[in-house]
């Protein structure tokens, strides 16, 4: 399965390797201030986790994606098994049904984990399915169906931040792949029918209520809008150039909510101002060029769609993450991969690296010169 | 192939988009509107906490404390650290030993006007309770403990009814004093208000760091110049009382409904003031409570009412000393001038009465003050007329306040304007004549009984009574009050010595009215007073119905120091009643200065 051809380590993707190896210890960094007043916990359990990922990152790399491809369907089916498990022996924090334990000691997310398999299922569909043209309502129906096992069981939990990604994710492959004009303006259509019902009988009062408080998060300053404004203030007060490192009040008096997790960004931006928030964001931005540009170098549909796909995952939790808590968007729950405290966001962020990694080797041909990294 | 490349240009573009759209925002809330975010960062973590100044203390004229201050542990929450009113709640009760809902309730009620104030829920916790707080604080957000000052009185119930008590400031007090808070306590009768600006000293602050549960942060990490202000506190007030006399006096009027004043006839100066039945002050040092309050309000004795400067009197005998000097210095009478008294005085087709049914026969002024004469008197009265009567009520200091500065009444020195203002009806001669005895509507306090003793014993000077010698600044600076000399009586030194010939004669005469006021080594002038209460039911016989009993005094006769005066709501004659009760404290007061200047020797 894992060929070792002298080609892999020419063409290995050293820029990508390093820029995720420099973000990762950016947001150990980040993690260790932000968990100072609580003992490092978070830090210590992270660090595990993002030696775990890197260890993962480079065996995955080795993996032929052909071999990827070939049992795509079968990793796409275990998740889903993984999902239901989690709805029925699952552990329930905080009215959600996300978690499995593993040992005492660490938790695992399916609903995390279920973003690379619903990549690789849809990439593979596509592989067999695109014949050149755009698709059509009924066309859509089996891609659709792929995605909506998953999100159904996620939506059980209820995860609302994953199921956004998910949609979001699955919504950008499909566009990639081409949707009819006529299709998309029905289902657009079809989705503002259905969005009044929705807000009446579907959703719950404490998901209207952060949408109220996104439209004019000052209504209620204390309760629903508390987070938004927190967050807010840490990054506006970081100014331009930032409190410096372990100095940001709002870390460090623990105003920032969930500074480990969703808001771990706040705490960067707070700590290194306006200079340190720009280098993490355009590390950021690097790479899922890195990945979007390994994408447009890959011969095969599955691997274009496979690596865009997950360019799609760092794209859309860059933009759903920080867009939170710089106040652009809703508070919604989605973490920063990478950046965020979490083992299953986090190996799932590092296996996409892996799999782009074996991509980018594998498509190459060896450079004349032994020496030129790429 | 190609069909991607271009899509992957469009995401590239799209990338780049939300980089930009994204980093642009940041550039927004950092760089334009950083400094705005770093002062609302600022609110967040710095709380302004109030330091409470001490408020004076009251110090008797020797520095023996009257009021102080002792500490009281008061439990706040601040409802916006609060993360789980519930829980705290519980907790809460446990130890406050107060209903779980109640303490739930006060905490709702105050975060609704106010989520970033703190809400008093218990206020002067003692030591256990305080220990089990501070040890769960960490785990109880929003919890705040304060240390403020709550009156103390040393001494009880001695001085209250001048001392006066404090309680929560109200509306108007704390819109004409805007440095106050809802919570303050401030004088509000007695020495404490009067004096409340000096005893109340000027609060300070101080900023301190907190954490997102409002629990204060050591680290000076996050704000290197925390601002302060230092507390003033408030300044003492030495009042010219002396606690013992003081003591003395309200030993003396025992279970008695009525007013001891004792005054400096040199300066004015009040060296005690009594009035029974008081009040405890302490039930109001932490705002006083319903029913309390109610049945103190409600009590038929009166207990809040000041006797010595707030209780209107007729003045009976003790008025005499005024139409005397009147009289002789208008040149009506003259002293040595004998009047008949045949037991009545005939006006018209009315009899006025003297106490003595048979008459007390020929007298002169000295003998119709020791023996009291009411005959004598009215004869004045009715050649005196009431303009010129008035005219030297109002010099002796009566129908005006004296100005001691804390709660008191004018009184009333009747004339004709006075009876056409009051009554709109015009003055009768036989008006004149009641008033030469201190009865009809003449009206007087005590406090101004005694002041006019001090003009007869000093010589003819009305001072304004003092009761405050002076102010004590924290540092020990002094703000030292005044004598303040209100005005000279016109009255003849000769025609003064005369009546305090004849007060002496009252306490020292065989025959005089007063002789239950003697003392051994030292003589004492006075004058007895029984003051008529008017009822319509004079049959009755119950106390209510008795007479007020008065006595005024100075001693010593030849060189006067102070005066006394006491009265005794209904207790009958005033030489049987009063006057035993001044001599109590005469001997006090001359014992207790026999012992300062042996002290003082040694």
């Amino acid at each position: 399965m894992i060929m070792f051809d002298r080609r892999l380590l020419y063409n290995f993707g050293w820029s990508l390797f390093f820029m995720t190896l420099a973000f990762v210890a950016l947001s150990l960094m980040n993690l260790y201030s932000a968990s100072y007043q609580t003992g490092l916990v978070y830090f210590k359990k992270q660090l595990m986790w993002v030696l775990i990922g890197i260890a993962a990152m480079i065996v995955v790399s080795f993996i032929n994606h052909k071999h990827l491809k070939r049992y795509s369907l079968y990793i796409y089916a275990a998740s889903v098994l993984l999902l239901i498990f989690v709805l029925v022996f699952g552990k329930e924090v905080s009215g959600s049904k996300s978690w499995i334990n593993i040992g005492s000691f660490a938790t695992i997310q399916p609903s995390e984990l279920a973003k690379i398999p619903v990549i690789l299922a849809l990439a593979r569909f596509y592989d067999n399915d695109y014949e050149g043209v755009p698709y059509g309502l009924t066309d859509l129906i089996k891609p659709i169906i792929l995605v909506a096992i998953p999100l159904a069981l996620v939506m059980m939990q209820p995860d609302l931040g994953t199921t956004l990604t998910i949609i979001l994710i699955s919504g950008s492959m499909i566009l990639f792949m081409g949707v009819r004009k006529r299709s998309i303006f029905f289902i657009l259509v079809v989705i503002m029918g259905f969005s009044y019902p929705a807000w009446h009988f579907f959703l719950k009062p404490y998901q209207k209520e952060r949408i109220k408080t996104f439209i004019d998060p000052s209504k209620d300053p204390l309760d629903s809008g508390y987070n938004a404004i927190q967050s807010q203030i840490a990054v506006g007060s970081g100014k331009f150039v930032g409190k410096g490192f372990m100095s940001g009040s709002q870390t460090q008096l623990r105003f920032i909510p969930a500074q480990q997790t969703d808001f771990a960004f706040s705490v960067l931006a707070e700590e290194w101002g306006f200079v340190g928030s720009l280098v993490a964001l355009l590390l950021y931005f690097m790479i899922i060029l890195w990945i979007l540009d390994t994408s447009s170098r890959s011969k095969d549909k599955f691997s274009v769609l496979l690596c865009f796909g997950i360019a799609a995952m760092f794209f859309w939790h860059m933009v759903v993450n920080v867009g939170m808590v710089i106040g652009l968007l809703p508070i919604t729950g989605v973490p920063l991969l990478l950046l965020s405290y979490g083992g299953s966001s986090t190996i799932t962020a590092m296996i996409g690296i892996g799999i782009v990694l074996g991509v980018r080797m594998r498509k190459f041909p060896v450079p004349a010169t032994p020496f030129e990294l790429n | 192939m190609h069909d991607f490349k271009n899509r992957l240009v469009i995401a590239t573009i799209i990338l780049g988009i939300a980089f930009l759209g994204l980093a642009s925002r940041l550039w927004y809330l950092q760089v334009l509107k950083g400094d705005e975010f770093e002062s609302f960062s600022l609110d967040n973590r710095i709380r302004v906490e109030r330091v409470p100044a001490p408020r004076g203390r009251i110090l008797d004229r020797y520095g023996r404390e009257l009021v102080v201050n002792r500490p009281s542990f008061d439990i706040y929450v601040l409802p916006k650290d609060v993360d789980d009113v519930k829980t705290l709640s519980d907790r809460l009760s446990v130890v406050l030993k107060d209903k779980p809902e109640l303490i739930e309730q006060t905490i709702a009620e105050g975060s609704k006007k106010s989520r970033f104030k703190p809400v008093l829920l218990a206020q002067d916790i003692n030591r256990d309770q305080l220990a089990y707080i501070e040890a769960r604080r960490t785990s109880l957000p929003g919890l705040i403990i304060e240390v403020s000052n709550l009156r103390q009185y040393p001494r009880g119930v001695l001085g209250s009814s001048f001392l006066g008590y404090i309680g929560k400031v109200n509306e108007s007090e704390l819109e004409a004093n805007p440095e106050l808070h809802n919570n303050s306590l401030v004088g509000k009768t007695g020495i404490e208000k009067a004096w409340e600006s000096s005893l109340r000293g000027e609060d300070g602050y101080a900023q301190k760091v907190t954490d997102a549960l409002g629990r204060e942060v050591e680290s000076s990490l996050f704000e290197k110049d925390l601002k302060s202000k230092k507390s003033i506190p408030g300044m003492d007030v030495v009042l010219t009382v002396d606690a013992d006399l003081q003591q003395a006096a309200e030993d003396a009027l025992g279970e008695e409904s009525g007013a001891i004043v004792v005054v400096n006839v040199t300066n004015g100066e009040v060296l005690a003031l009594a009035s029974k039945p008081s009040y405890d002050p302490a039930d109001f040092v932490k705002g006083i409570d319903a029913k309390t309050w109610t049945r103190l309000l409600n009590d038929k004795t009166f207990p809040l009412v000041n006797r010595a400067t707030q209780g209107l009197y007729a003045p009976g005998s003790v008025f005499k000393m005024v139409p005397s000097a009147a009289a002789m210095e208008e040149g009506i009478i003259n002293p040595d001038g004998k009047l008949h008294c045949p037991g009545y005085h005939k006006l018209g087709t009315h009899r006025y009465r003297c106490w003595k049914r048979g008459g007390h026969g020929w007298m002169n002024m000295r003998e119709a003050i020791v023996h009291s004469c009411d005959v004598y008197f009215y004869q004045l009265g009715e050649k005196m007329g009431i303009d010129l009567f008035s005219k030297y009520m109002k010099e002796f200091g009566f129908g005006t306040p004296t100005g001691i500065g804390i709660e008191e009444r004018a009184g009333v020195a009747p004339s004709r304007e006075w009876k056409q203002e009051r009554f709109n009806k015009p003055w009768y001669r036989g008006e004149t004549i009641v008033s030469a005895i201190g009865q009809g509507y003449v009206s007087v306090t005590p406090l101004q009984v005694a002041m006019m003793t001090a003009v007869v014993a000093n010589g003819g000077n009305l001072f304004k009574p003092d009761l405050v010698l002076k102010e004590v600044e924290f540092s020990g600076k002094e703000h030292k009050e005044k004598a303040e000399l209100k005005g000279k009586v016109p009255v003849r030194a000769e025609y003064l010595a005369i009546i305090r010939d004849a007060m002496t004669g009252v306490v020292n005469d065989p025959g005089g009215t007063g002789r239950r006021a003697r003392l051994p080594n030292i003589k004492v002038a006075g004058k007895t007073g029984t003051a008529q209460v008017i009822s319509l039911d004079s049959q009755s016989s119950s106390k209510s119905h008795m007479d007020h009993a008065w006595f005024t005094s100075f001693a010593p006769s030849e060189n006067p120091e102070i005066a006394v005066t006491v009265l005794v709501e209904h207790g009958g004659k005033g030489g049987s009643v009063a006057a035993p009760i001044a001599k109590q404290i005469l001997e006090t007061y001359f014992n207790l200065k026999k012992e300062r200047e042996s002290d003082d020797n040694v």
